[in-house]
């Protein structure tokens, strides 16, 4: 069935003109692909600024469970310093003055060294691994 | 350049080339305004319609399963998206007293007697339009304008077709019937 049969009979027809029709305006396709380029970048940026915003976070629980594993982790019993802390933790009150510090300031430097050291190791490693995760899409 | 068809772009966005959808827009844009416009009655509007039909379908690309032809996916798109937007911002009715008297009122500065006429029949078809529901422009602007079958439209619209040619016949009578109550002013008015 061709057009005119398709329209015979058909007064509205001779109204509307198919060639009549409306144009989309001049840069029509850049708008929207300007539109499409802003969306993307700002999918992007927000996923990025996420991941960026839980970096406190991660530093902070890293930085309790280090804290927390020179209490907790045990070590020699005459050189530790798991011990002396924990007795320090016991022996904490709850008025200033009454506090006994005294233990922290007899460690032997050798001792402090060493967990300085592995520290160190360990933040450096953690620090690696952080930068290789939110630069990885660069 | 030659159009290499809606699926070989589709393939290169979904690859990640996302620039190839700029051939698709300029491909599909005059339907997809046109549509809009039909829709709502205003150029402004369109374009934003057609604007964020385009930024949906880009968005939604993945989900495209090609069960039908990209284009009567995107018409549904802008179909569904304009009839939302008319939905919001209902307007007030147009009365018959908004319709300029005749085609003298569109003679501009370098148009023709029949030029003026032809632009006139336009505006009245516009007018008629814009005086029924959102959904009978709908139909009655993909049919006239956008030259779809009733097959075609049951696709986009997902209304039955033996539905379509119903709604499609009570559009049309209503819309004669407004173009002869104008027509019938003219006559009036130069009385």
């Amino acid at each position: 069935m061709n057009n005119q049969e398709k329209y015979k009979g058909d007064l509205l027809r001779e109204y509307i003109a198919p060639e009549k029709t409306e144009n989309a305006p001049e840069g029509f396709t850049s708008k929207v692909m300007t539109r499409i380029e802003l969306e993307t970048r700002s999918i992007i940026v927000t996923s990025g600024s996420r991941r960026k915003n839980l970096v406190p976070a991660i530093s902070v629980a890293v930085t309790i469970l280090l804290i927390a594993s020179t209490f907790l982790i045990p070590g020699s019993k005459s050189d530790s310093l798991a011990l002396p802390a924990l007795s320090i933790l016991k022996n904490i009150k709850f008025s200033m003055p009454e506090i006994g510090l005294s233990s922290i300031f007899h460690l032997t430097l050798p001792s402090v060294m060493i967990y300085a050291i592995l520290g160190i190791l360990v933040l450096t490693v953690f620090d690696r691994a952080l930068y290789g995760f939110f630069h990885r899409e660069k | 350049m030659d159009y290499k068809g809606d699926i070989y772009y589709i393939d290169q966005i979904l690859a990640g080339n996302s620039n190839s959808f700029s051939y698709i827009v300029d491909q599909h844009k005059n339907k997809a305004y046109n549509l809009a416009f039909r829709i709502c009655g205003n150029h402004e509007e369109a374009e934003e319609i057609a604007q964020d039909s385009f930024l949906k379908a880009y968005r939604s690309l993945k989900s495209f399963k090609m069960k039908s032809s990209f284009s009567t996916w995107l018409y549904r798109i802008v179909y569904n998206t304009s009839i939302s937007h008319v939905r919001i911002k209902k307007k007030g009715v147009l009365s018959l007293e908004d319709f300029p008297a005749d085609a003298t009122d569109f003679i501009g500065s370098n148009s023709s007697e029949e030029e003026a006429e032809k632009e006139y029949r336009s505006s009245l078809v516009n007018f008629a339009l814009q005086k029924i529901n959102e959904e009978e422009r709908g139909l009655i602007s993909m049919y006239y304008y956008g030259e779809l079958s009733t097959d075609e439209i049951s696709d986009v619209t997902g209304i039955t077709k033996s539905n379509i040619k119903v709604k499609l016949f009570r559009a049309r009578q209503k819309m004669l019937e407004i173009i002869e109550k104008v027509e019938k002013k003219k006559f009036i008015y130069h009385e």
